[in-house]
This record gives C-alpha cells, structure tokens and sequence, in this order.
C-alpha cells in the first residue's frame, strides 16, 4: 500500500470511531476510506464480513445476511430473497421463474399476464377462462368457484358463507346487503354486511323505480322514494334532477310532458298555463281567456254557460241559436244527465 | 263575384256599417283579433272593408259566427297568423279552393253549415297545425280517410251528420282526446276506434 505508507500516521483516522491507528496496525482501506479492523464491520450486526463481502446501502455497510433480511424483496411464491431481477407484480415481489400462470404454470415474467378474478394468468388462459366460464365467478377469498349467484362486495365476487351478518351473526348469502353509509354513522362504521331480514329493520330506504337500497340522495315523490337518477318522467324518462315535475294518477311528468298529454294548455292560446288555471269540460283556460265559444265575450268563474261541444256558450249566444238547435242540444244534455 | 249594390242579402244596416268599424280599427291598432259576430253579413266580397281582410298580417282570430256567410274569399286561407277561425252558424255550401293553405290554424269551428265531403277542397286535410276541428251540425255522410293526415288533432266533432261509417285513420291520431259522434247512422265503429276509446273522451250516443 504505497498510499498508506507515503501518509504519515498522525494525519490518519478511522472512518468509523474518528479514532487514529497505532503504528504497526492493521488498517482496513476501502475506496480511500481507512478503519480499524474491528471497525469495518456490518451496521447491522456489527461483525466481521464473511469472506469480506459487503453490501452497501444509503452509506452503510451490511453484510449479505443483514441486507438482505433488511431490503432485499421476498419472493411471493418461494419465500426466498430475490436477488437480481425481481419481478414486482400482483401486489408482490417474485423471481422471474416464481411468477407463472396460475392455470398452465408457464413463466410470465417477459410473457406479460392479466389479472383474472384475482389471479395471474396468461394471455391463452385468460382468454379460455373468459370463454367458457363467464357464469362461473372465481371467491375472491377462497379462489374457488362459485356456484351460483355470487355475492358481491368491494368491487369483488365472493362465496356468501365467508361472511357473517354484522347485526346477528347469520351465515350470508348473495342476497346479503352491503351497506355504504347511514345517516348518523361514520363510513368506517358502517361498510358491512347484512343479511336481508336486519337490513330490512335498518330502515333504508328502497328506490320505486329500481327496488334496490338509496344510500345516497334520496328523492321522496308519490309517496315513494327514489334514487335521484331513478325518478323520470313516466314519459321521456328523463331524470328531472330536482327540476319540477307534475303528477298524476300516480305518475310523475316534466312540464313538457305533462302539458302535452293532459291539455293543460290554454285551449285559446295553446300556451302553458301561467297564473291561474280555469278548469271546464275536460278542457282548461288561461283565466283571461275563458270565454264564450261563440262571441268570444270573456267568461267570468261565476258566469252561467251553457255546454255547446264541450265548450262554453255564454247566455246571450245560446238564446240567439237557432230554436232546433237549442232543442237538439237540450235533449242531448238530458240524456248525458241520465246516463 | 257580382258588383251589384250590396241590398237585398243586408238585413241590419246599422251591424253592417259597425262591421266595417271593426275592421278598420283592427287594421289601424293592429288588433290581433277581429270580432264579427251576428253582424248579418251574407258576402264578404260585397263589403270593401271586410275583403280587405287578407291584408290583416297580424290577425289571429277570426269570428264570424252566426252571419248568413254562404262562400268565404280564397285569400283567407294566406292570412299568415289565423290560429282560430270561427265561421259557425253560416250558411257554407262549399269552401274555396286551396282553402287548406292556412299556415298555422289551430281551431276551425264550421259547425253549423251546409257542408259535406264533396264539398272540402283537395288540400282541407293538409292543414297539419289543427288541433280542434268543428265540423257538427253540417251533412257528412262519408269523413274522408285524409283525416288520418292532422296528426296534432286533439278534438274532432262530428255531431249531427248523416256519418254511416267513419274511418279506421281515427284511431291513428295520436292525440285525439275528444271525439263527438252523436246524432248519425253509425252501427258499428272501426275496431282501430274501440281500442283507444278509453283515453279518448266521446260521446256516442244517441244513434
């Protein structure tokens, strides 16, 4: 070590303790930096290096063992540390040769893979499953398949008997309830799962239109409640979104719906009616232009009118209609009375 | 149309000279609306006043019930506004040629005329802007199957004519709510009809 021997001792210092050397002793270099022997050690464990060999990670020294135990990935299928490559996919670390198909075993780590229900596949696996198995959905708990109706839950398909009704602790099937939120609980406190008979007890509302559970805005209309996006006109189905809508017989319509099939246009001017609406023989008027069918003189609420084709003939006119007319018309009128 | 002195078809001079009053205020206010009720007119060409009502670009309604109407001018049908035209209690034998061109007529009222299908112009079921149209007390005996053209129908009456049979076109009419039958020679009804009777409000009876 020609470095070394050309320094003088006195200028010397171990990188480790600051401490200087001894002359005579055993100095450790490693890239220019000097130690003591018994200072070049792991940081870890802080003993000698096997074989002298060191890892070296942010500035420290580790021997294989400790850094490896400290930041080498563990491979998902083996449990051995991954040296070199590391596949990172499906959430963990693999080696190349751990990461395969979990149908046909083949490696996937340069074949690229899909993500199935959970599980790692290859493309050709993928594809088959998909096709000939589209009923058949794969618990995201067990990985085994599920016959029948699955239940749903985060976004995940699962057996219903792995879980339990939070409220009495029955064994679940798929038509357990997931419930998000409810007014007065946090969110946390409530991401659970009930079988129907307590969920029906919880006193959620259900949606007329859809019948599952509102667990959001809720719309009450018709004496029902309604997911917002479910309460439409009966028409157009279009949402109303909190616009006005018009009821009857039960029914819900937006304004251009409902003045199109129930004539609450003014039979005058075929508008909208605005203000006041007058309401006579199944037709209906702007107050302002409720007159008679034949002079056209306004009609006040309390005039007396005579039916002539279901619209209003005011006293005057009806006198001046020819007299068989007027006897024709009463006959009819009579006879609407009898029936 | 004769130039003879207007005589013998005036019964009340005096309605007729108010006749002429209100049309020239509504030319001269631009009224939206012209009301010749019961004013005895008999000829609309006889009276300057009144044949100048083509020229009426902003009228709207038109009243000229109970006159002793017998033919109506053929420019009436270009009034480029007429929504309600009400020519009842006349005395219509005919209606002019081209009389359907109304642009945009929502209610004509011809109850009480002496009309039938022979007389309606070609065009009279091209007026698709209809949504009442009054056609009782005349002489019908057959409604043409065109009837099916006024899409925007909302009441049809036909009270009082000698109908024997009306046309299945009826129950197309999508927005037929008011249908008056009564008072004709119909025994049976097109089946097209009896299926949308429920939502359409008809009177039937007496036949």
């Amino acid at each position: 070590m020609p470095g070394i021997a050309t320094m003088s001792l006195e200028n010397m210092y171990c990188t480790r303790c600051g401490d200087g050397f001894e002359a005579n002793e055993k100095i450790v270099n490693s890239n220019g930096e000097l130690w003591h022997t018994n200072c070049f050690v792991c940081a870890q464990c802080f003993r000698m290096f096997p074989d002298g060999v060191f890892y070296e990670f942010e500035g420290r020294k580790y021997c294989e063992q400790d850094f490896q135990v400290l930041f080498a990935p563990c491979c998902g299928k083996c449990g051995e540390f991954v040296i070199g490559r590391v596949i990172k996919a499906m959430n963990a670390n693999w080696h190349p040769a751990c990461f395969r198909c979990e149908e046909c075993s083949s490696e996937l780590a340069d074949a690229g893979f899909i993500k199935h229900a959970g599980r790692a596949l290859c493309h050709a696996c993928n594809a088959r499953i998909k096709a000939d198995g589209l009923q058949n959905y794969m618990c995201h708990k067990c990985h085994g398949v599920i016959d029948g109706e699955p239940l749903r839950y985060r976004g995940e398909v699962w057996h219903g008997y792995h879980f339990t009704c939070a409220t009495c602790g029955v064994e679940l099937d798929h038509t357990a309830r997931e419930v998000k939120n409810r007014p007065g609980y946090a969110a946390t406190d409530v991401n659970n799962l009930f079988c129907l008979r307590c969920h029906d007890k919880m006193g959620i509302p259900i949606c007329g239109a859809c019948r599952r559970p509102i667990e959001e805005r809720i719309v009450t209309a018709l004496g029902k409640h309604w997911h917002v996006e479910h309460f439409v006109c009966a028409k157009c189905e279009k949402p109303f979104h909190g616009h006005r809508h018009y009821e009857k017989k039960g029914l819900a319509y937006c304004e251009q719906h409902y003045h199109q099939l129930f004539g609450n246009l003014c039979y005058v001017c075929n508008q909208v009616i605005a203000g006041d609406v007058f309401t006579a023989l199944n037709k209906a008027w702007c107050v302002h232009h409720f007159a008679c069918a034949l002079c056209d003189a306004p009609l006040s609420t309390r005039s007396k009118f005579y039916e002539y084709d279901e619209r209003p003939a005011c006293r005057r006119c009806y006198e001046k209609l020819p007299s068989e007319l007027r006897r024709r018309l009463r006959r009819a009128h009579h006879y609407t009375l009898r029936r | 149309m004769s130039h003879h002195p207007p005589v013998s078809c005036i019964p009340n001079t005096t309605k007729m000279s108010k006749a002429k009053k209100v049309i020239e205020e509504a030319r001269e206010i631009n009224n939206p609306e012209i009301d010749l009720v019961d004013k005895g007119i008999s000829n609309l060409e006889e009276i300057p006043a009144l044949s100048a009502l083509a020229n009426l670009m902003n009228l709207e309604i038109l009243n000229l019930a109970n006159n002793h109407v017998e033919e109506l001018p053929v420019s009436l049908s270009s009034l480029p506004k007429l929504r309600i035209l009400n020519v009842s209690l006349n005395r219509l034998y005919t209606l002019p040629r081209g009389f359907g061109a109304f642009p945009v007529l929502e209610i004509l009222d011809l109850t009480y005329n002496n009309l039938n299908e022979k007389t309606l112009p070609g065009n009279f079921f091209m007026m698709e802007s209809l949504r009442a149209l009054y056609l009782g007390d005349n002489d019908f005996e057959l409604l043409p199957a065109e009837i099916g053209n006024l899409k925007n129908l909302q009441i049809l009456s036909l009270r009082e004519n000698d109908l024997i049979e009306v046309p299945r076109e009826l129950g197309s009419l999508p927005r037929l709510r008011e249908l008056h039958l009564q008072g004709n020679r119909l025994v049976v009804l097109p089946p097209e009809i009896v299926s949308c009777i429920n939502s359409v409000s008809s009177t039937l009876s007496r036949h």
